[in-house]
């Protein structure tokens, strides 16, 4: 079986889950005896090794976050999608398979040249990165697209599946639900020093589809009652002045630490010295950080709106926006030591037990291309 | 042979939603603690669906067949009828003006103060259960069935210093022997014990709806040939009352099974009779230094003591105990002990497999990591306060 796959990014750079995703995926569908041409736009410098052969696009990458003018970053996707389908309409493949609208416009052209099977794993829409707030036409038109022409779609979590459904008039039959994954060994057994105060830790891109805003409105109410504690925010993202501005506002800025870049090295670290672990986001198809949080043995408070809680349950669960409870369940899980610790044990079982491996997300992966061929 | 149906009403006082963010707020604790709005919602919904025609159906078929049996109702259900349905409580009353319809004791607020290790306060919540039973049906209990049928050696030995002739407890680790005669409780001189025939009542229960049992349907005629098949002195039928129209939905037909059940009895040589009415002398000891109960599949005490929050809970709340009575606040204590009741506990349990569902079917709360959250900053707020 051989799989042309259209990316965006690959690790160690990246900016989100998609570049893990890709680079998990192919790798353990190239243990498998899958060949993967993995084309992606061409960098200066070497990308981790996955088993799948690497094809550079000869095309400067940018990054979607954090663009001037997103006109000129939009022009520059078409660009990109362009050189690749040329490429990869050379080659002959059994499945083309797309990430996300930045490959979408290949994917459909590949399809209707070449008449190949297009698969297309939607790992966020517009109306998530933008929290709802302002979705750009002409991005969810070309998602409109590639729904519409993949013969198949693989979505992070049953949420997105509904999403596509109810917002994308998808055809539901066509929809594969493939967890994402994480390799619990990378978190276990990491033995760090404690601090002397208790720390709340955020960690994810810092922009507005994560909610790191409300993470700090909620500190905010947590150190009116509890004072050994420290914020940390960890990540990048477009949001940071406007954090850094946020706890100046609140008068917290003594209690929140920023990290800024969190390396693949240094995240179990920083999860090993965290006490809890919140992730508010807005809009989450799946969200990895959580699960990596829980198989690292700290409890876990997620928004209801995160793809990963429709899966586990031994975690606290939030309305994105209810700061109050929130902070009540921060301060619940710092004060009763029960809590903390039925949730550390629980979450780490639930962990093992139901094996969010990149093996099984491959084995998931393998049988929608069968099902095409 | 003797046939002793048992059931119990009860209906927890729900709690409100307690924030830590709101520690700072005055104000009436009981409506501070406990969610007025629900639990009257609660109580009128299942007095429809099932405590009134359930009274009514069982006038009739004492009028009509002549059937006897026990209930006991706790306090925290007797009080919210008093509140929010007294038409309810007076059905009560007309089933026990009738003669038939035995009252047991147990403790007012369904709580598991029978496993604090000082034993008074559970004497203290079965004293004024009694109150309450002999003031509103005028009923002095001589049979004593602890919570969710908790049950050991020094629990019956306690029921029997307070005079109780008979005690009621769950029917297993009974090795060759059958729940199906009368027992003497270990280190009990006078005392009854009557086991529950859990395979027998939890036909009724739990199963009777299951389409996938090997019973189903099950039909009066078919269960009273089961019942006429036992040996021994009593069949002892213990099961929640909610089992009608509630745990059982009328759709399932447990009504109609209901209505049908005395008139197929009547044909075989079975008697009905309630705890006082069971003379037989016990035939043999029945040991229990470990405690047992009727609840999950364990039938132990891990429904409301199976991890580290609910523990932690009810350590919380014993300890209170000392610290409120030595306060003397009237307010206060009846605050705790309306606290007591197993239900905010249960909620908390982290148990999976079988009996997840029956978990489910009770927990009003979404996860029993929120149940223990909101629990635990009740506890704090009062213990606060003192």
């Amino acid at each position: 079986m051989k799989i042309a796959m259209i990316g965006w990014e690959f690790p160690p750079l990246v900016s989100g889950g998609l570049g893990t995703h890709c680079y998990e995926l192919t790798k353990h569908l190239s243990e498998k005896g899958v060949i993967i041409d993995f084309y992606m736009p061409k960098i200066g410098y070497e990308v981790a090794d996955s088993g799948a052969n690497i094809v550079p696009v000869d095309f400067t990458p940018i990054t979607p976050y954090a663009y001037p003018k997103r006109e000129d970053f939009f022009q520059k996707v078409i660009s990109y999608n362009e050189k690749c389908a040329s490429m990869v309409a050379k080659g002959n493949y059994d499945v083309i398979h797309c990430h996300d609208w930045l490959t979408v416009i290949a994917g459909i052209k590949l399809k209707k040249t070449l008449h190949k099977p297009f698969v297309l794993t939607v790992h966020s829409t517009e109306y998530d990165r933008t929290a709802n707030l302002f979705p750009w036409d002409r991005v969810v038109d070309i998602e409109k697209a590639g729904i519409l022409h993949a013969d198949r779609i693989i979505t992070v979590s049953k949420r997105m599946k509904a999403q596509l459904v109810d917002r994308y008039d998808a055809d539901e039959r066509k929809i594969h639900v493939v967890y994402n994954a994480i390799d619990p060994k990378r978190f276990t057994g990491v033995k760090m020093k404690k601090p002397k105060e208790r720390i709340v830790l955020y960690f994810g891109r810092l922009t507005v589809q994560k909610g790191p805003d409300f993470f700090l409105k909620a500190a905010k109410k947590v150190l009116e009652f509890e004072n050994n504690v420290r914020f940390v925010v960890a990540g990048t993202g477009e949001m940071l002045t406007q954090l850094i501005d946020l706890t100046v506002k609140l008068g917290i800025q003594d209690k929140v630490f920023f990290t800024g870049y969190v390396s693949d090295e240094d995240l179990p670290k920083l999860y090993a010295i965290a006490d809890v672990f919140v992730l508010p986001s807005v809009s989450e198809p799946f969200g990895i950080a959580p699960l990596e949080a829980m198989a690292s043995g700290i409890p876990v408070i997620i928004s209801k709106t995160t793809g990963v809680g429709e899966v586990v349950r031994n975690c606290l669960l939030v309305d994105f926006w209810d700061t109050n409870e929130m902070a009540n369940k921060i301060i619940a899980v710092l004060r009763y030591e029960a809590l903390d610790r039925t949730l550390r044990e629980r979450e780490k079982m639930e962990i093992m037990d139901k094996g969010f491996s990149w093996g099984n997300a491959a084995e998931e992966t393998i049988k929608v291309y069968r099902g095409l061929l | 042979m003797k046939l002793c149906f048992y059931f119990q009403v009860h209906q927890p006082m729900r709690l409100n939603k307690l924030s830590i963010l709101d520690f700072c707020k005055n104000g009436d604790l009981k409506q501070m603690y406990f969610n007025e709005r629900k639990n009257r919602e609660i109580l009128l919904r299942v007095a429809e669906k099932c405590y009134l025609p359930t009274n009514r159906l069982m006038i009739g078929l004492i009028n009509k067949y002549d059937i006897k049996f026990a209930l006991s109702l706790s306090g925290v259900f007797i009080e919210q009828c008093q509140e929010y349905a007294p038409a309810v409580l007076d059905s009560f009353n007309a089933l026990a003006e009738t003669g038939n319809v035995e009252f047991i004791d147990e403790t007012y607020y369904h709580s598991l103060a029978s496993l604090h290790k000082d034993k008074n306060e559970f004497i203290e919540q079965i004293k004024e259960h009694a109150k309450i039973i002999k003031r509103l049906f005028n009923q002095k209990p001589t049979a004593f069935r602890n919570t969710e049928l908790i049950y050991s050696n020094e629990i019956a030995g306690v029921a029997e210093s307070l005079g109780y002739k008979t005690i009621l407890a769950e029917g297993i680790n009974l090795g060759w022997r059958s729940p199906n005669y009368v027992y003497r409780p270990r280190g009990c001189s006078k005392i009854k014990l009557l086991l529950r025939n859990y395979m027998l009542s939890d036909d009724v229960s739990f199963r009777f709806s299951a389409h996938a049992w090997s019973g189903y349907p099950l039909t009066a005629d078919k269960y009273a040939s089961w019942l006429s098949h036992c040996t021994g002195d009593v069949i002892n039928i213990f099961m929640d009352y909610e089992t009608f129209g509630e745990h059982q939905w009328k759709e399932t037909g447990i009504f109609e099974f209901l209505r049908h059940l005395p008139a197929e009895i009547k044909k075989y040589n079975l008697e009905f009779a309630t705890p006082e009415e069971i003379e037989m002398e016990p035939a043999g000891e029945y040991d229990a230094p470990n405690v047992t109960s009727w609840a999950d599949l364990e039938r132990d005490t891990s429904a409301w003591l199976g991890n580290d929050m609910q523990k932690s809970c009810f350590n919380e709340m014993e300890k209170l105990g000392a610290l409120i009575k030595q306060k003397n606040d009237k307010k206060l204590l009846r605050i705790w002990r309306l606290l007591q009741t197993t239900d905010h506990i249960y909620y908390i349990s982290t148990k999976k497999m079988g009996d997840e569902e029956v978990h489910k079917y009770f927990a009003e709360h979404q996860s029993p990591y929120e149940a223990f959250i909101n629990y635990m900053n009740i506890i704090q707020h009062l213990k606060g306060l003192l």
